[in-house]
């Protein structure tokens, strides 16, 4: 990209001074709970329900913890993402820094976070799992996440 | 420290390769961990592979030798005859539309490879025994069972001029794969003029075999929705085009899910 940044947003989660750019390729993995089709029509008492097997591992699901994921290049500038923890699930993702080459994709951006965070979520929400058809975005996206995610140590 | 691995929960991971990235989502099942973990690595080592194999980016690939002339396809890893033999059948099976031998520079099966590839990733997750899995492999992808018994995969389609906002959503049952005129596609030439050419905005093909879907996907940006019958006289494929002028055709087994 030779286009200088013109902007930086910052959301939610604010504008972190921490980022720092990726060293290595991710390696790790997220995990999220899909209820089950059983499950599901079971009324919901808690969040933990999944690792009622795993007796030993249980308490750590209780803690929420968060960290802000690696600036990734896409087609249009830089994203970074904050994913929120609890246990092994996520909770949320939050834009936690952008930089668009132009106004254009400072638009484009602002419609495009949020199906992307569904996507990633879906799991939770039932929403998408998966998008057909190459997307700059989509990818610096889910490599913002993965690292966030191997920042936590999750799995 | 983790969780022990449970049914119903899902697994992600992003990978950086093949000049992409390639996520995976993955329902262990009975799997423990340690089990996933192997069968991630090995998935992820198919598909490192089949990038020092075929890129056409890196001189010393087998491809690039290949194209240059300085070895033959009998000297070369057997792989790369399996994917030149697919390429053959996706040209046939296209009518001509996808053909890798009209690429400025010789022989590019970059087309068909990605597809190819994440196939064989997501067979090791299957051999290994997780419970389903979807591999997408920058956004063509093949899913293994589903999520939740009465719960398909839901992938969205890419909109062609809205960048990544979606089309539509799809129900997947195999393979889905989308090529648009959006992308900065040396891939898609016209075969009759050796030139690029779209005729569709994107086209999106759903079907048993990824690389064939990818394959056939890229044939028919270029050829257009008229030629949706190369695709829907293939037993198990179908496909929906969105026109330049933004028509929409779909063939019967497309099934559009709830937003």
């Amino acid at each position: 990209m030779g286009r200088a940044p013109l902007v930086i947003i910052a959301t939610a989660a604010g504008l972190v001074g921490v980022l720092s750019f990726h060293a290595g390729a991710p390696n790790s993995i997220l995990a999220t709970t899909r209820p089950t089709a059983s499950s599901r029509k079971q009324p919901q008492s808690g969040s933990a329900a999944s690792a009622s097997s795993s007796g030993a591992t249980s308490s750590i699901l209780l803690i929420t913890r968060s960290a802000v994921g690696a600036k990734e290049q896409y087609g249009y500038g830089v994203l970074a993402v904050r994913v929120t923890v609890r246990g092994s699930r996520i909770e949320s993702i939050t834009l936690a820094g952008l930089q668009t080459a132009e106004q254009y994709s400072q638009q484009l951006a602002a419609q495009v976070i949020p199906m992307l965070r569904s996507e990633v979520l879906s799991t939770q929400s039932a929403q998408i799992n998966g998008i057909s058809g190459a997307s700059y975005t989509s990818q610096a996206y889910a490599l913002s996440v993965q690292s966030a995610l191997d920042r936590l140590h999750v799995a | 420290m983790s969780a022990g691995v449970s049914q119903g929960r899902m697994i992600g991971h992003a990978e950086r390769v093949m000049g992409t990235v390639v996520s995976f989502a993955m329902y262990p099942g009975e799997l423990g961990d340690a089990a996933v973990r192997s069968a991630l690595a090995q998935a992820c080592r198919v598909l490192h592979e089949a990038d020092e194999t075929f890129s056409t980016w890196k001189p010393q690939s087998a491809m690039s030798r290949l194209r240059r002339g300085e070895a033959a396809v009998d000297e070369l890893p057997t792989e790369v005859a399996t994917v030149l033999d697919l390429c053959e059948r996706a040209k046939e099976t296209s009518g001509g539309w996808f053909d890798p031998w009209a690429m400025p520079g010789g022989v590019d099966p970059t087309g068909l490879v990605k597809g190819w590839a994440a196939e064989r990733a997501l067979a090791e997750l299957v051999e290994a025994g997780v419970a389903a899995a979807m591999v997408n492999a920058g956004g063509d992808l093949a899913v293994y069972d589903r999520p939740a018994a009465d719960e398909p995969w839901r992938i969205g389609i890419r909109h062609p001029w809205r960048v990544d906002a979606l089309a539509c959503i799809i129900e997947a049952h195999a393979a889905v794969a989308t090529s648009g005129a959006y992308e900065r596609g040396e891939h898609l030439i016209d075969p009759g003029s050796g030139r690029p050419l779209t005729r569709a905005a994107a086209a999106t093909v759903t079907g048993p075999s990824l690389a064939i879907a990818d394959a056939l996907a890229t044939a028919l940006v270029v050829a257009g929705a008229r030629e949706i019958g190369l695709v829907t006289s293939l037993a198990g494929y179908d496909a929906y085009v969105i026109g330049r002028d933004g028509s929409e055709l779909a063939s019967d087994g497309i099934r559009f899910a709830p937003a």
